[in-house]
């Protein structure tokens, strides 16, 4: 298992992940009302190619479409591709998990092959073909991100639910006749959330950095503004080759952002105390 | 009864499971253009491209379309491994060959790439991790941190902006202008350093993360109390655990090399592997693109075979203990 320590200078100062939850705030506030901070309506147009001025705080793109208007509307798109892959391998890698951490015996080596022969397949070249058959919407770029990336959950929940599978509070939920469901519902899940968090976080982490390599590559739903769309775009109709830093780099700025911002919350159980064992 | 070397045992393990996820690839490559909604053969020869009526029966007849989907599976494992990969008739000519003539070109500067980037990794990230109170080992975190959650086509656009168009040190495109070692070497620079940079800060947060961990542990305190200099407990003793879990990210590296090099190509226009592939997804051009997934996927797996030998024979532990 790989460990990414976050440098000690973010661990030291206690407010990080405050303040991380206060960007991410702000982002999720801009993804679900983004009429109240955007100063025009998206599909109004201007004159193209403009620089930065009072009207225009970040300039026009190619089509004289606002870019802080468009960077405020594409939040919602990569917000949602992100938060719904993660929610989708959350789920499949969680129930996989549990189910062959707590039953063990001939399901758990089922579903840890399944699990092993998954994780081998090169998942972007596999991605970008099915997305090149597809053209895709938003749902199915959800869908097939989140089904290629919840190996890691499953093997890291399996891990946890057997190392508790056999504690005192298991066995006495057992002996007091709680049914399996139950017992997974009340007592195991409470206890590997600390694990399924970091887990959740980096997954939609990692779709939405997918998302945007696959707009890159033209394979994104045309419709759907998102933030590597609009890099995407500028590097399609002439934003870099103008030096128009005001058009690509919002985007890539905000698209980083939130992704260390996301991270960071994710660590948020990663603490200098003693992991508790549970026997 | 003969006893079987555990070390066998694993690896007999871990090739059934490869082969079994090559299988699932060859199906996955197998079906998506015969369960796509439209028609078969637009869907296996590429979009937008015109076909006779003839063409198309003759190549309904040659896919074995009216065939049941077994006999075609079948028919379709035989071609693969005669090396015959499909005809694209974008680029008119036989996928295999274009695909070996391009990746020449990937391979030349992606190999470098990885080996400097392990080598940067292992040394800075070793010290990074050792001395971890220390400011620069936290600056170096930092920048990695920050280079590794870039989308990896993005930081090769900011060097494109800011290297070539805006202090124009570099060529804009391909890989020479006159075919020469000079004009070749110039080209490839950036995209190099770009691929190293990118390489090597991954490589940094995990040997930080795994020295950190490693360190903490009783042998080196006790290497510490024997006197043994640090330098040399670093070297000699913590490097030795921590390097394990790197060597099979760095064998995965190899595997991954053309779809690694994919963005850098179309963000420099070199025309490698990746450009190709670019091109193809543009074009739908089908062969191209199954081609150089089943291409990297074998790489994969050969990559993944030789990080479990090369972990057998560096982990005494995972050699007994299989």
């Amino acid at each position: 298992m790989t460990v990414i320590n976050i440098p000690s200078w973010l661990k030291k100062m206690r407010y990080t992940p405050t303040f991380c939850i206060i960007i991410l705030g702000i982002f999720v506030y801009a993804a679900i009302f983004p009429k109240t901070i955007s100063p025009y309506s998206p599909d109004i147009r201007f004159s193209p190619y403009g620089e930065p001025d009072e009207n225009h705080i970040l300039g026009t793109d190619d089509m004289g479409y606002d870019i802080l208007t468009l960077l405020i509307y594409a939040t919602r798109i990569s917000l949602i591709i992100g938060v719904f892959a993660g929610i989708l391998s959350l789920c499949i890698g969680t129930s996989i998990g549990i189910a062959s951490g707590f039953h063990q015996g001939w399901v758990d080596d089922l579903m840890m092959g399944v699990t092993d022969i998954i994780l081998i397949i090169p998942k972007i070249p596999v991605t970008i073909l099915i997305a090149a058959y597809l053209h895709p919407s938003i749902w199915i770029l959800i869908i097939v991100l989140g089904l290629f990336s919840w190996e890691t959950t499953a093997r890291v929940v399996r891990a946890k639910t057997m190392q508790i599978r056999n504690s005192g509070f298991v066995l006495s939920s057992r002996c007091l006749g709680f049914s399996s469901f139950s017992i997974i519902i009340h007592d195991i899940i409470p206890v590997i959330y600390p694990v399924l968090l970091p887990k959740f976080m980096l997954t939609i982490a990692s779709a939405m950095i997918s998302e945007a390599s696959l707009s890159f590559l033209g394979l994104s739903d045309p419709m759907m503004e998102s933030w590597g769309k609009m890099i995407a775009d500028a590097f399609d109709h002439g934003g870099f080759i103008r030096e128009m830093w005001w058009w690509f780099l919002p985007p890539a700025i905000c698209m980083c952002v939130t992704v260390l911002a996301i991270t960071r919350i994710g660590m948020i159980y990663e603490s200098n105390e003693p992991e508790m064992v549970f026997e | 009864m003969v006893k079987i070397h555990p070390a066998g045992i694993f690896l007999s393990r871990k090739l059934l499971r490869y082969l079994l996820s090559f299988f699932c690839i060859l199906l996955i490559v197998f079906l998506l253009p015969r369960m796509m909604p439209g028609d078969p053969v637009s869907n296996l020869v590429g979009e937008d491209i015109y076909l006779s009526q003839s063409t198309i029966d003759s190549l309904r007849a040659a896919f074995g379309l009216d065939t049941p989907l077994h006999e075609q599976f079948i028919r379709y494992c035989l071609q693969i491994m005669h090396g015959d990969l499909g005809y694209s008739y974008h680029m008119h000519g036989p996928v295999f060959e274009i695909l070996i003539s391009r990746a020449w070109w990937t391979l030349l500067y992606t190999i470098p790439s990885i080996i400097i980037g392990a080598w940067i990794g292992i040394s800075l990230g070793a010290r990074a991790g050792f001395q971890s109170g220390k400011w620069w080992s936290d600056v170096i975190a930092s920048i990695a941190l920050v280079i590794s959650s870039t989308p990896p086509y993005l930081l090769s656009l900011l060097a494109l902006v800011l290297f070539v168009y805006h202090l124009g040190l570099f060529p804009f495109k391909g890989f020479y202008d006159t075919y020469n070692l000079q004009s070749i070497l110039y080209h490839l620079t950036l995209p190099t350093l770009v691929l190293i940079s990118f390489y090597a800060s991954r490589n940094i947060l995990i040997m930080r993360g795994a020295v950190l961990t490693e360190k903490e542990l009783l042998y080196p305190q006790f290497a510490r109390s024997l006197g043994i200099p640090e330098r040399e407990i670093l070297f000699h003793h913590i490097r030795k655990n921590a390097i394990i879990p790197l060597i099979v990210l760095i064998a995965l590296d190899f595997g991954f090399l053309f779809s690694g090099a994919l963005f850098i190509e179309i963000v420099f226009s070199l025309s490698g592997m990746g450009s190709l592939m670019y091109d193809a997804i543009l074009a739908r051009d089908y062969p191209i693109l199954t081609g150089s997934l089943l291409i990297i996927a074998i790489f994969v797996i050969i990559a993944n075979i030789t990080a479990d030998i090369m972990s057998l024979i560096i982990d005494p532990r995972i050699r007994r203990s299989s």
